[in-house]
């Protein structure tokens, strides 16, 4: 998010970084259309496990939240509740031109501009949709941010909980969820 | 026992793309199924109208991700159809090779993803790394590997590259070798046998009454209802081949007929290549105006292409502007991942509400669109 | 193209359409009343043309009414049909075609949400289903501008020079 800020980690924060950056566990949803190009990554071709970075099925779990394109208002919902229930340290990565400005769906009913207005954002990945090489490039990248500390998305959403959620409340009306059967 | 209400999806590894199902269960028993649609809710068809004829191509291949040939086709026909353009015979068959080389690939990665609701990871492993082989060719074809925008109205876009075929054909022989060791690894599996053999029926009666098309269509009515075969377009008329079909509709049917389409498809792509001219103009200007603001003349056409999953259909209307009217887009999963859900999921147990709808072949963003 | 000359021939005879047309190869466009649509559809079906494709709107907002439009396909003949009918826009309300083809019942769902258009007799038609929480016109109709909804709920990110200083910010080891 911020990057051009020193490093005040103490010794503790250093060691317990350096670890988490060696093993990521990527939450396993796949908001859009770039979640594609996942299953290419994670399997024998390009192999992202040999990054030390896996799928991982529930949020309590997870470290890593990918917003794999665009997002419309109904999974935003969703995306905000999954990623309130990670455990932080917690990373978004987000895909393709949609997450930064709307992309093609930039007149669209249905689909949000920019997604740092909603939740904090880590790290962009370029591309309409990424390739396998970038999307590992990108999970490179992160690690080298986390081991530097520079991944701080998560803290600067505690820190700005309110702005947050007022934009999400904005934009969505209400975050909360109901069932389909309309009873 | 008391119903519990239980949201699945959509997020979750055992759930089928980003879709949800509510539902009541009782134990592992689901009693009552509503499906949630809308994740992937994009409004293209409202996007579509404000969008030049020839803007919209970037939109189209964006509607079904796994199988975005499909769309483009629809749309040129549709197009052509309207503006009345004969399109150039080598045309024809570089489109009938790029939609049959899509369905390989996309029954590769369907029959990869039996490895999610079923536990089989290898048969993902396996079928998805083959499948990007595929996609390999397919950049060599258009720069892209997922969305081509190489079907355009009018032909398309570009001639084949030079020693194209014989990539194909290579990879054709390569495929031959495979798919049987994948037929091994999947269709003969204790694990797949155990899981989708005489689970997830389809009867020929519920068939009709949902309005399933393609391998579902075809597994249960024992018929060769086909598009290619009951409406050729392009030329299909023109090739060989055969449309798999059974009576008796389980899971296991349904997976072994898309592994028989695959060498269907096969066939035809070498048929194409034996058959198409070496020289020949590729595509013919559409229509009169400026490159990016030509525009269609009024009418309303509907048209249709087997996808993998059945018909896939786009309704188009123009008003003679510069703009589509209107585009309505029937996407092929539609009667199954709607109303089938709601009707028939229920009885089933939890673990195979992702397996229904992965044997179904429910493709969620083109519901969704 | 026999049997298709013969199918144009049956349909006029028996619907009596206000209009028919071929607009593309082995398709037929049949524009009805639309009170005769529900004996159209079920002719129609017994004809063999048992596969109702899909059932959408469009909106002519400068005649005022909508037309739906019922796409059908005979598997035997290889035949589409359009079956069209043109309501009023104000007041838009059709009869459900759920008892003829219960297919339909998502599709009419579908209608009512994005153009607003009631269906009698389909009890589940009013429910969301794309949408959630949706606070204003039915998006696909004409006079709603999905721009200007879109500016108000999703701001759009403002570039200033920060923009350029983030590209170059980003240092490898």
């Amino acid at each position: 998010m911020v990057l051009d800020e020193k490093d005040n980690r103490n010794v503790w924060e250093k060691i317990g970084d350096y670890f988490s950056a060696n093993s990521i566990w990527m939450k396993w949803y796949c908001t859009g259309c770039g979640a594609i190009e996942l299953p290419p990554t994670m399997t024998s071709r390009y192999d992202m496990e040999r990054l030390g970075m896996g799928p991982m099925a529930t949020p309590r779990q997870a470290d890593v939240l990918l917003i794999t394109g665009y997002l419309s208002t109904k999974t935003l919902r969703r995306v905000i509740y999954s990623y309130e229930q990670m455990n932080s340290p917690r990373f978004i990565v987000a895909f393709g031109s949609c997450t930064i400005n709307g992309g093609i769906y930039y007149d669209s009913y249905a689909t949000i501009g920019r997604l740092d207005k909603y939740l904090p954002v880590d790290l962009y990945i370029a591309g309409c949709m990424p390739r396998p090489e970038v999307v590992m490039n990108g999970f490179n990248e992160l690690i080298k941010m986390i081991k530097k500390g520079q991944a701080k998305g998560w803290k600067h959403y505690q820190e700005n909980y309110e702005w947050y959620k007022k934009n999400q409340l904005d934009s969505l009306g209400e975050v909360i969820i109901k069932d389909e059967f309309h009873e | 026992m008391n119903e519990v209400k239980l949201f699945l999806g959509p997020q979750h590894p055992g759930m089928h793309g980003n879709y949800s199902v509510h539902m009541y269960v009782d134990g592992d028993i689901i009693k009552k199924a509503r499906p949630t649609p809308g994740f992937l809710h994009r409004g293209f068809e409202k996007l579509m109208e404000r969008r030049y004829w020839m803007g919209n191509l970037a939109l189209i291949p964006r509607i079904c991700v796994p199988e975005p040939d499909t769309n483009e086709m629809v749309y040129a026909m549709g197009v052509e159809a309207l503006a009345n353009i004969e399109i150039p015979e080598k045309a024809h068959w570089i489109r009938m090779l790029v939609l049959e080389m899509a369905r390989v690939a996309i029954h590769l990665m369907s029959l990869g993803s039996i490895g999610g609701p079923t536990g089989l990871y290898t048969a993902t492993y396996w079928a998805i790394a083959q499948r990007d082989l595929l996609l390999d060719l397919f950049e060599e074809l258009c720069g892209a590997r997922i969305y081509h925008m190489y079907i355009v109205p009018g032909g398309v876009r570009k001639d084949l590259p030079e020693g194209f075929t014989d990539k194909v054909l290579a990879m054709m022989d390569e495929l031959d070798e495979k798919i049987p060791e994948y037929e091994d690894l999947i269709l003969k599996h204790p694990v797949i046998h155990a899981r989708t053999k005489d689970n997830i029926l389809l009867p020929a009666e519920v068939v009709w009454e949902l309005g399933v098309t393609g391998i579902g269509m075809r597994s249960a009515v024992g018929k060769e209802y086909d598009l290619r075969k009951v409406k050729p377009y392009a030329y299909y008329d023109k090739v060989d081949f055969e449309v798999p079909t059974a009576t008796y509709s389980d899971a296991l049917t349904r997976l072994n007929l898309k592994v028989r389409e695959l060498y269907q498809s096969m066939r035809i792509i070498r048929q194409v290549i034996d058959k198409m001219p070496s020289k020949g103009a590729v595509n013919v200007p559409v229509s009169t105006g400026s490159a990016l603001r030509w525009t269609v003349p009024a009418g309303m056409v509907y048209s249709a292409v087997e996808s993998s999953r059945g018909e896939y259909g786009y309704f188009i209307v123009s008003d003679g502007k510069e703009m589509p009217y209107r585009i309505a887009v029937r996407g092929a999963s539609y009667p199954q991942g709607l109303l089938g859900i709601e009707k028939y999921l229920k009885g089933h147990r939890i673990d195979d509400a992702s397996l229904w709808m992965d044997s179904m072949g429910v493709c969620t963003p083109e519901i969704d669109r | 193209m026999n049997s298709m000359n013969n199918t144009i021939n049956e349909i006029k005879a028996a619907l009596k359409p206000l209009k028919m047309e071929t607009p593309a190869f082995r398709q037929i466009a049949v524009v009805v009343k639309p009170d005769t649509v529900h004996n159209a559809l079920s002719y129609l079906k017994q004809k063999g043309f048992t596969q109702l494709s899909i059932v959408t709107c469009v909106d002519w907002i400068k005649e005022s009414e909508f037309e739906l439009v019922y796409i059908l396909f005979s598997w035997t003949e290889g035949i589409h049909i359009q079956l069209r009918a043109r309501i009023d826009r104000d007041k838009p309300v059709m009869v459900t075609a759920t008892d003829i083809f219960p297919g339909a019942q998502y599709y009419e769902r579908e209608v009512h949400e994005f153009f607003g258009v009631e269906f009698t007799g389909n009890e589940d038609a009013a429910k969301p289903l794309f949408l959630e929480i949706w606070d204003d016109l039915p998006p696909l109709r004409k006079d709603f501008d999905p721009q200007a909804y879109s500016d108000s709920k999703f701001p759009m990110r403002e570039r200033g020079n920060e923009f350029v200083s983030e590209i170059g910010g980003h240092d490898d080891e």
